[in-house]
């Protein structure tokens, strides 16, 4: 054999074999959960995110909430979102790890275990399920029944907060805490100098919840249940915890992420549906009928924002509109319920296919 | 649309930098708005290529990567250095990694978040108004590498006739197609004159079921211009120089 042949027959076996040799070493999972993490980094969702966060980053509208001095301390730059899909994918860009207290939306989920404590009937009986014109601390409860509006407004949340099981102050706390950390897969801290900054100023809500005592619509613990009130206004959370609070009630009410249930699969809708026509202060008719994705906000500046079997939503930015919903937070949801079809009842083909923007497997021009 | 093309090896001294180079000089002198950023943040070194002094860059990527610029700031117009004049259609920029040790002790230390590169990539695309965005990457795997080969239109995968290089090709190959690599395309360097190109070329197509864009020949007078000056710029009659024309057009078919 000449020596070129010899190489050759070298080169036979090398590539082959060595390629062979590598292949039987590759394992499946640890590198397709590594793979999956990068290509959520780098699909056109995120850089559609992205852009959306550059369009809106500079808007300086709004005001930072300052009725207790704590929130005042916000920077009014701050800005993050966050979007968790149902089968788990996290794609978030801005400060999505800055902590914030979690105010109003935490409503919804102390909705959601009143519901699972004691039943939709009774629940019902307590407060009502209709939207106010009114502003969100006003003292009016339904002249016929003295019931709470709806659970999104402070009476309603504070009857609902009574309603949470426990022998005492801290076992209820424990309950809501531990049910935080089911829906965001982290265990919360509560903010202290917001809590007793509420605490200490929160007159109008006390005189709510004691006109609550008098009709019979709430149990006599007043001064626990509004401590309860107030430390579950003052849990702290990111918008990434808000996007997976979001995205567990878009999954059912199981955590896409840990696979935990959160919820009750009874009580999903009716959680979803309240955020739909209270969620969103006196705009939710308007925020109902131009973005349709059933929402919460939060005086902090959060918003959570939910795409049911698709997708949960959190956005941070503290400037807030003069309806208390923060300014930034429902650009972001007006532009993706327009540019991905996710208003609820939209029927029409969007300018944007969601599975394709997520996957990034077609060619999609984001560059 | 723009194409994004990342030049990757399992090992270091592949060739990689060489033949990002002058893959990119070739495409700019075609007329093209190219640019080349080195991610090879732990050992930097395409900017020797294109005769861009480490005294002249005082913003590189390490800098944006740290937030302390934005990643055009850190882009320098070479154009000059691979013979393109002012008024020709093509352009080349460099955005060079830092060659400070302080600078790369930093960044192997910290870390930094690998998102901010996607985001600078597309962001010097648009800004630049670029055709082409090539990137010099370390070798082997790591969540840089990564990334690269996923926002990637095109991977290059350079390899040497070597054992070790087979098998690291085959690797970085399971993990390209875990992220859905759009086009892959290997080149062959440094084959040295025993080995009929043509044989080899077949042999590791049909090893891997990938095209070989192009087959590069150990070439004394590539170690000769010893990284100081792109050689299709020098020398472009050379076969070599020639082979890199044919690459180009690979890198836009399909
Ligand atoms: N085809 C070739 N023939 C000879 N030397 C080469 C060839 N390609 C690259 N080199 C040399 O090999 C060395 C390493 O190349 P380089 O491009 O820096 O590799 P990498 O970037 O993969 O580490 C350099 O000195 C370069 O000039
Ligand atoms: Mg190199």
């Amino acid at each position: 054999m000449s020596e070129a042949g010899a190489d050759r027959e070298k080169l036979d076996q090398t590539p082959n074999q060595a390629a062979d040799q590598a292949a039987d070493q590759s394992s499946g999972g640890d590198l397709q959960s590594l793979a999956s993490s990068i290509t959520a980094m780098a699909s056109p969702f995120r850089n559609y995110l992205n852009d959306l966060h550059e369009k809106y980053r500079s808007v300086d509208e709004g005001t930072v909430a300052d009725y207790i001095p704590e929130l005042a301390e916000a920077n009014p730059g701050w800005f993050g979102i966050c979007v968790v899909t149902t089968d788990g994918q996290l794609f978030d860009v801005g400060d999505c790890d800055q902590l914030f207290t979690i105010q109003s939306m935490s409503k919804a989920l102390t909705y959601g275990m009143a519901l699972e404590d004691h039943g939709r009937e009774y629940v019902n009986s307590k407060v009502s399920n209709e939207p106010t014109g009114e502003a969100f601390n006003s003292i009016v409860l339904d002249e016929e029944t003295n019931r709470p509006y709806n659970p999104m407004v402070n009476a309603g949340a504070i009857a609902t907060t009574d309603l949470i099981k426990g022998k005492d102050g801290t076992a209820r706390l424990k309950r809501m805490l531990s049910m935080f950390e089911r829906y965001t897969g982290r265990s919360h801290d509560i903010c202290m100098p917001v809590f007793l900054s509420e605490k200490s100023s929160g007159f109008r809500n006390r005189a709510i919840a004691y006109l609550m005592l008098n009709f019979g619509m709430v149990s006599d613990r007043i001064d626990e249940t509004l401590d309860l009130y107030f430390q579950q206004c003052s849990i702290l959370v990111n918008a990434k915890d808000i996007a997976m609070i979001s995205a567990t009630l878009a999954n059912g009410g199981v955590n896409p992420a840990t696979q935990v249930r959160a919820l009750d699969e009874h009580y999903v809708q009716d959680v979803i549906s309240v955020m739909l026509s209270c969620g969103m202060y006196d705009a939710s008719g308007d925020w109902a009928y131009r973005v349709g994705i059933p929402a919460k906000s939060g005086v902090g500046g959060g918003i959570l924002a939910t795409v049911p079997g698709k997708l949960g939503i959190g956005t941070f930015s503290p400037p807030l509109d003069v309806k208390g919903n923060s300014v930034r937070g429902i650009k972001v949801c007006e532009d993706l319920s327009k540019d991905f079809g996710l208003h609820l009842f939209n029927v029409a083909s969007p300018e944007h296919n969601l599975q394709d923007w997520l996957s990034g497997n077609t060619d999609i021009d984001h560059w | 649309m723009p194409k994004v093309i990342s030049i990757h090896s399992y090992r270091g001294g592949t060739g990689k930098s060489n033949f990002t180079a002058n893959i990119a000089a070739t495409i700019a002198l075609q007329g093209k708005r190219v640019g080349v950023v080195d991610t090879d943040v732990p050992s930097p070194g395409i900017h020797n290529l294109f005769c861009l002094e480490p005294e002249q860059t005082t913003h590189t990527l390490n800098s944006y990567l740290w937030g302390e610029i934005s990643i055009e700031e850190a882009a320098y117009d070479v154009s000059r250095n691979i013979g393109l004049s002012d008024d020709a259609g093509g352009r080349l920029y460099l955005v060079p990694s830092s060659v400070k040790a302080d600078s790369i002790a930093r960044i192997l230390r910290d870390g930094y978040d690998v998102r901010l590169m996607n985001d600078g990539f597309r962001k010097l695309v648009k800004s630049l108004q670029l055709d082409y965005l090539f990137i010099d990457t370390h070798p082997g795997l790591s969540k840089e590498t990564f990334l690269s080969i996923a926002i990637s239109h095109v991977l290059i995968l350079i390899l040497r006739p070597d054992k070790q290089d087979y098998q690291g090709t085959a690797v970085t190959m399971d993990v390209a197609k875990q992220l859905k690599v759009r086009k892959l395309l290997l080149a062959i360097n440094k084959v040295y004159g025993q080995l009929n190109p043509d044989a080899l070329k077949q042999k590791v197509e049909e090893t891997y079921g990938e095209k070989v864009a192009g087959v590069f020949p150990l070439s004394e007078e590539v170690v000769q211009l010893a990284s100081e000056g792109v050689f299709c710029v020098r020398y472009p009659e050379h076969p070599i120089s020639q082979t890199f024309r044919q690459v180009a057009a690979q890198i836009d078919q399909g």
